[in-house]
C-alpha cells in the first residue's frame, strides 16, 4: 500500500511516457501517422547511437557548454554587482527596477542579428546573447535577496557598531546568498537556453547547428534523435545546476 | 485591484513637487543618448554598428508610416494570438489536472518541470515538417513554447489555493456544483491569469524567432531582412518598435485581466 | 483546591433552565483513532459533553491533545471512530445545518468583499442577492465592521478578517457556533477586545458556543464552563463551572475570582503541557540522529 503510494505516480509517469512511444510506433506502422514526417521511435533510438558516434558530439557539446559557461560567468560578474549597486543606491533602484523587470519580459533574443553585425558569426555573438538573456534574473534576485534581509539581523549588526562595509560583508551579503544563488541558477539556465537557441538560429557553434545539418539532409530519424539529445543535455544541465545550487547553498 | 481610496505615502507626498525618481530616469535616458551620439560621431566603433541618433530617428519615422510594418505586425500578432489559444488552452487543461490531483501531479509534473527550461526553438525543423513553411509552423512553435510555462504556473497556482477555503465551503454545506462555481473557479482565476500573461510573452518570442529562421512575413522576417540589407538604422528602429509593442501588449494584458478579475469578484 | 469546591456550586442562570435541559450538543463517549505506519494512534478517547442552549463552553488543552480533532468531528468534517455526536437531537454525520464553524486559519475568501464574504452562506442557501446583502449587513454591524462592506480582506487587519469570518458564520444562523482558536494569530490586547465583542454578540443572540482554545485567560473570560483535556490521548480531565457575573467585560481579568480560576486551570494543565513538551523534545532528539 505504502510502496504503491510512493512509486505509483513515478511508475505511471514513466509508463505513460513509454506507452506514448509504443502507441506512436504502432500508429506509424499502421500507416495512421505519416512515417515520413514522424519517424518510428525505434528508428530514432537507433539513430541516436549513430548521431552520437558519427557527428562529433563531444567537441560540439564542449563548445556549447563552453559558450554557456562563459555567458554564465559574465552574467554573475556583471549581474551581482549591478544588483548590489541598485540595492545601495535606492533612488537608482526606484528609477530602474521596473525597467529591468520589463527587460526580463521582453523578447531580448531578437537582438541577435544586431550582435551578428557587431561580433560577426562567432562564439562571441552567442555568448553575448546568453549574457544579455541571463542578466535580468540575477540582477533582480540579488536585489531581492539584499532587500529581503530580515530587519532584525540588520539591527543586530547596528548594535555591534559595525561599519557599513562590515555590515555588508558579515550580515547583508551572507543573508542574501541563498536568494542570489537562486538568481544565478535562473540566469545560467536562461543563458544556456539562449546559447543553444541562437546556435541553431545562426547555424554556428556546437549542438544547435547539428539539428540544422541533419534536417537539411532530410535525415528525419537523426534529426529527431539530435533534438532528443539536445533536450536530454539541457535537462541534465538543469539537474546539475539545481544540485550544485542545493549543495553550495548554506542551510537557511 | 479595486480602488481603495487609500493613498500610498509616495502618492500623498507628490502634491506637485517634481519626483526625484523621474529626474533620475530622465538623466539616465539623456545620458545614454548623449553617450551614444558621442560614440557615433567619434567613429570609435564602425559607423554601421552605432549609427547617429538622427539617422535612427529618421528610420523610426519612415518605419512608422510604412504600411509594410503594419501588415507584418498583424501577421505576427495573429500568429501569436493563435499560438496562445492553442498552447494556452492545452496548458490550462493540463495544469488544472496536474494541480488538482496530487497523484497525476506527482506522475507527470516532473516531466514538464524538467522539459520546461529547454530551448524550444530547436523543434522548429520538426514543426516545419508537420505544419509547413507558412504560418502554421510559427503558430505551432509559439504554442509549443508557451504550453510549458502556462501548464506549470497553473499547476503551481492550483496547489497554492489554501485548503481551508474548501473546508469553509463544506462547513456551509455547499453542493459539489457550488464548490466548483463559488470556490474552485474564483480561487483559480489568479493562477490562470498569471499563466496566460506569462504564456503570451513566451508565445511571442517563439513566433518571432521562428519568423527570423524561415519566413517571408512577420516582424521577425522584417528584422532579418534589415540585417541582410545591412540597414542598421532601420534595424534599430524596428527593434525599438518591437520592444515597445511587446511591453505595451504585456501592460495591456495585465490591465485587462486585473480589471476582469476585480469585476468578476463582484 | 478548596476554592474549586467552593465555586463548584451549580448556579447557571436562566438559559439552561428555560429549555428544560434539552442539550443543543451531545458528545457521547466519542473515540477517534487513526491508522499510521507506526500503528494505531488514539487522538480522542472516550469524551462526553453536553452543551445547553445559550451556554458558552470552552475546550482547553495543551497543543497536540486532539482539540482540533474534536472540533472537526463535531463540525462533521471528520468521521467518528466510536460513540456519537448529536446536534439539536440529530446525529452528526457530515456538515450539519445547525452548526457554524469558525476556523483558526485565515479563511476569508480573498476574491470577495466583506459583504460578499458574509453573504456567502446565504448565497449557498439560495437567498436572493438583495435580501442576502441586507441580512449580511446586520451581521457586519454585529461584529462592528460597518463602513468596510466593500473592502477586500487583503485591505483589512488580521483581527478584522477574523471578525469577517465570525460574521460569515453567524449569517449561517447556526444553533451551535463552533470556533477553533479563532484568535490564535492575534495579539493579546486585540484578543481581549475581540473577546468582549464575542461575549456581547453571544449574549445578544443567546448563542450557544463551543470554543476550542489553548489560552486560559480567553477561556475564563468568555466561558460558562471549561472542559480541560488531557494530553494524548485526549480525554476529559475535568469540567469547571466559571461562576463569574454576567454581563462580563474584559475588565474581569483583574478580579481575584478570575485569577483564582486561571491558577486552578493552570494547575490542572501544567502536567499535561509538560508531558507534551517532553514528547516534543524526545521527537526532536530522534530527528537529530537519523
Amino acid at each position: 500500500m505504502r510502496s504503491l503510494d510512493r512509486y505509483g505516480p513515478a511508475a505511471l509517469g514513466f509508463g505513460g511516457f513509454v506507452l506514448f512511444l509504443v502507441v506512436v510506433e504502432i500508429l506509424i506502422r499502421l500507416g495512421l501517422i505519416n512515417g515520413y514526417i514522424v519517424p518510428l521511435p525505434s528508428q530514432v533510438i537507433v539513430a541516436l547511437e549513430r548521431v552520437i558516434a558519427e557527428e562529433g558530439i563531444l567537441p560540439r557539446f564542449l563548445l556549447t557548454a563552453g559558450e554557456a559557461l562563459g555567458a554564465g560567468l559574465l552574467v554573475a560578474l556583471i549581474g551581482i554587482p549591478l544588483g548590489i549597486l541598485l540595492f545601495e543606491a535606492d533612488l537608482l533602484r526606484r528609477a530602474t527596477e521596473n525597467w529591468v523587470a520589463a527587460f526580463a519580459a521582453a523578447p531580448i533574443v531578437l537582438v541577435y542579428p544586431l550582435f551578428l553585425v557587431i561580433f560577426g558569426r562567432s562564439s562571441w555573438t552567442i555568448i553575448a546573447i546568453g549574457t544579455v538573456a541571463g542578466l535580468p534574473p540575477v540582477i533582480l534576485k540579488t536585489l531581492e535577496g539584499l532587500a529581503g534581509v530580515r530587519p532584525v539581523l540588520i539591527r543586530v549588526g547596528r548594535s555591534f557598531n559595525l561599519t557599513p562595509w562590515q555590515q555588508f560583508r558579515t550580515i547583508l551579503f551572507p543573508a542574501a546568498v541563498p536568494t542570489i544563488f537562486a538568481g544565478l541558477r535562473l540566469g545560467l539556465i536562461f543563458a544556456m537556453i539562449n546559447v543553444v537557441g541562437v546556435e541553431f538560429l545562426i547555424n554556428f557553434g556546437g549542438l544547435g547547428p547539428l539539428i540544422n545539418e541533419l534536417s537539411e539532409r532530410y535525415d528525419m530519424p537523426a534529426t529527431y534523435a539530435a533534438i532528443c539529445f539536445v533536450v536530454l543535455v539541457s535537462v541534465l544541465f538543469f539537474l546539475a545546476v539545481e544540485r550544485i545550487e542545493k549543495w553550495l547553498r548554506p542551510a537557511s | 485591484m479595486a480602488s481603495t481610496g487609500v493613498l500610498t505615502s509616495s502618492e500623498r507626498a507628490s502634491g506637485w513637487r517634481p519626483d526625484p525618481v523621474l529626474w533620475v530616469r530622465l538623466a539616465i535616458i539623456v545620458g545614454v543618448l548623449v553617450l551614444w551620439q558621442v560614440v557615433a560621431m567619434s567613429g570609435l566603433l564602425y559607423q554601421d554598428v552605432v549609427p547617429q541618433l538622427p539617422a535612427i530617428v529618421a528610420a523610426l519615422g519612415r518605419l512608422l508610416v510604412n504600411p509594410e510594418l503594419y501588415r507584418n505586425l498583424w501577421v505576427t500578432l495573429y500568429e501569436t494570438v493563435l499560438a496562445l489559444v492553442f498552447g494556452g488552452v492545452a496548458g490550462l487543461f493540463v495544469g488544472i489536472v496536474l494541480g488538482g490531483s496530487r497523484f497525476f501531479g506527482r506522475a507527470f509534473e516532473p516531466y514538464l518541470y524538467y522539459l520546461g527550461p529547454t530551448p524550444k526553438i530547436i523543434f522548429f525543423p520538426v514543426m516545419i515538417m508537420w505544419f509547413g513553411t507558412g504560418g502554421g509552423s510559427k503558430i505551432a512553435m509559439g504554442a509549443f513554447s508557451c504550453f510549458f510555462p502556462v501548464a506549470l504556473s497553473v499547476a503551481v497556482g492550483m496547489r497554492a489555493i489554501p485548503p481551508i477555503l474548501m473546508r469553509v465551503g463544506q462547513s456551509f454545506r455547499a453542493s459539489p456544483r457550488q464548490m466548483v462555481q463559488k470556490i474552485y473557479l474564483p480561487a483559480m482565476r489568479e493562477p490562470v491569469v498569471n499563466g496566460l500573461r506569462l504564456g503570451f510573452g513566451i508565445a511571442l518570442i517563439g513566433v518571432l524567432l521562428a519568423e527570423t529562421k524561415l519566413s517571408n512575413q512577420g516582424l521577425g522576417f522584417l528584422v532579418i531582412q534589415n540585417y541582410q540589407r545591412f540597414d542598421m538604422p532601420a534595424m534599430y528602429a524596428l527593434l525599438i518598435a518591437i520592444f515597445v509593442l511587446s511591453m505595451g501588449a504585456n501592460a495591456a494584458i495585465t490591465r485587462l485581466t486585473s480589471r476582469s478579475a476585480a469585476s468578476g469578484a463582484r | 483546591m478548596s476554592t474549586a469546591t467552593n465555586l463548584h456550586q451549580v448556579s447557571r442562570k436562566g438559559a439552561a433552565a428555560a429549555t428544560g435541559g434539552q442539550p443543543i450538543l451531545t458528545v457521547d463517549h466519542v473515540v477517534k483513532s487513526f491508522e499510521t505506519p507506526q500503528g494505531k494512534v488514539t487522538a480522542v478517547d472516550d469524551m462526553s459533553l453536553d452543551v445547553r442552549q445559550g451556554e458558552f463552553v470552552s475546550v482547553i488543552g495543551p497543543s497536540g491533545c486532539g482539540k482540533s480533532t474534536l472540533f472537526n468531528m463535531i463540525g462533521g468534517l471528520l468521521s467518528i471512530t466510536e460513540g456519537e455526536i448529536a446536534v439539536a437531537g440529530e446525529r452528526v454525520n457530515g456538515p450539519h445545518p445547525s452548526i457554524g464553524m469558525v476556523f483558526q486559519e485565515e479563511s476569508t475568501f480573498p476574491w470577495r468583499t466583506v459583504e460578499e464574504n458574509v453573504a456567502f452562506p446565504l448565497e449557498i442557501q439560495g437567498v436572493g442577492k438583495a435580501e442576502r446583502l441586507e441580512r449580511a449587513q446586520h451581521f457586519i454591524k454585529l461584529v462592528g465592521l460597518q463602513g468596510f462592506e466593500k473592502r477586500f480582506p487583503a485591505e483589512l487587519s488580521g483581527g478584522m478578517r477574523q471578525r469577517v469570518a465570525i460574521a460569515r458564520t453567524l449569517a449561517f444562523q447556526p444553533k451551535l457556533l463552533l470556533m477553533d482558536e479563532p484568535f490564535a494569530a492575534l495579539d493579546e490586547q486585540t484578543r481581549l477586545l475581540l473577546g468582549d465583542k464575542v461575549t456581547q454578540i453571544q449574549q445578544e443572540l443567546n448563542q450557544t458556543v463551543v470554543l476550542i482554545t489553548h489560552n486560559i485567560t480567553e477561556a475564563v473570560q468568555l466561558s460558562d464552563r471549561i472542559l480541560i483535556m488531557t494530553y494524548r490521548p485526549g480525554r476529559t480531565k475535568r469540567i469547571i463551572d466559571i461562576d463569574l457575573p454576567r454581563p462580563r467585560t474584559s475588565e474581569i481579568v483583574g478580579s481575584d475570582a478570575f485569577g483564582r480560576y486561571v491558577a486552578e486551570i493552570w494547575n490542572d494543565l501544567r502536567e499535561e503541557a509538560s508531558q507534551g513538551m517532553q514528547d516534543e523534545e524526545a521527537l526532536a532528539q530522534q530527528r537529530k540522529r537519523p
